[in-house]
């Protein structure tokens, strides 16, 4: 069906099987379900009418996602409470896994967090170290290929990813105390 | 023996879980994780959160009538050229 290129692999071979990650990162990035659905149709408009450029043989998924993140960053509306990255910049990284291990050392508790609110703790990051999270460890990306997405370098997208997931544990935990699914450890004072 | 303590272990850990490391650190970092209790504890918490993350996160699927849609700019989209 839509093949401008007419050699090699078409678009929609390659693109569409795509189209799930692309409304998970759509909906992370724009917090909104009608906004991600409008984010990823401009992205799918945009790869098809630059689809000569994609190179045959890499990856098809992060080359769309780069297309996808570039447009939200020109096009879209920023989140109406975007939360602010500096206070995850100057956190301590080990002064609240180390406790969450000690009570809970096989995580166990994370079974009983249901998924909504893994979304919402997900949501709450700062953008910079939402989007690295979700390409990594919900999609699979390799640092690389998200160094290249963000344009950013491969230790920034470590450095990131490390205190998106520390500040995401610590907001899982403070849920599940909340909720009783785990009893914190008493304090020695 | 490998050279890889429990500091190097667990500065590795993050990327030895994303299997980001050479496969010859990947072999000592394992090592170091199978033999030593602490390690291994801090490594499974940290892989449950990993895999807790990936299936909880990753279930939205792209909706069917956004799919429909994209299908359809795409044929309108083909037959202008």
């Amino acid at each position: 069906m839509a093949d401008p290129s007419a050699a090699g692999p078409t678009f929609d071979q390659e693109a569409l099987p795509h189209l799930d990650a692309l409304y998970r990162v759509a909906l992370r990035l724009t917090g909104d379900p009608s906004q991600a659905e409008d984010l990823v149709q401009d992205t799918m408009l945009k790869a098809y009418r630059s689809w000569r450029q994609y190179r045959p043989g890499t990856n098809a998924k992060g080359w769309l996602l780069t297309i996808l993140r570039n447009t939200f960053i020109n096009d879209y509306r920023r989140r109406k409470h975007e939360p602010i990255a500096m206070d995850l910049e100057l956190a301590e990284p080990h002064a609240i896994d180390r406790s969450v291990q000690e009570v809970d050392p096989e995580g166990s508790f994370f079974a009983q967090i249901v998924d909504a609110k893994v979304l919402e703790a997900i949501d709450a990051l700062p953008q910079e170290f939402r989007e690295v999270l979700v390409l990594s460890d919900v999609e699979g990306m390799r640092y690389a290929e998200i160094a290249e997405t963000l344009h950013i370098p491969v230790g920034t997208v470590k450095s990131r990813l490390f205190r998106a997931r520390r500040q995401l544990q610590a907001d899982l935990y403070a849920h599940a105390v909340e909720m009783g699914y785990i009893q914190p450890r008493e304090s020695h004072t | 023996m490998s050279g890889v303590d429990c500091t190097k272990a667990m500065a590795h850990l993050a990327d030895y879980l994303k299997r980001e490391l050479t496969p010859e650190l990947m072999v000592e970092v394992r090592q170091h994780i199978d033999r030593c209790r602490d390690c291994f504890q801090l490594a499974q918490f940290e892989e449950k959160f990993l895999a807790m993350l990936e299936v909880r996160a990753g279930r939205e699927t792209c909706p069917g009538k956004l799919r429909a849609r994209i299908l359809e700019m795409l044929r309108a989209e083909a037959e202008r050229h």
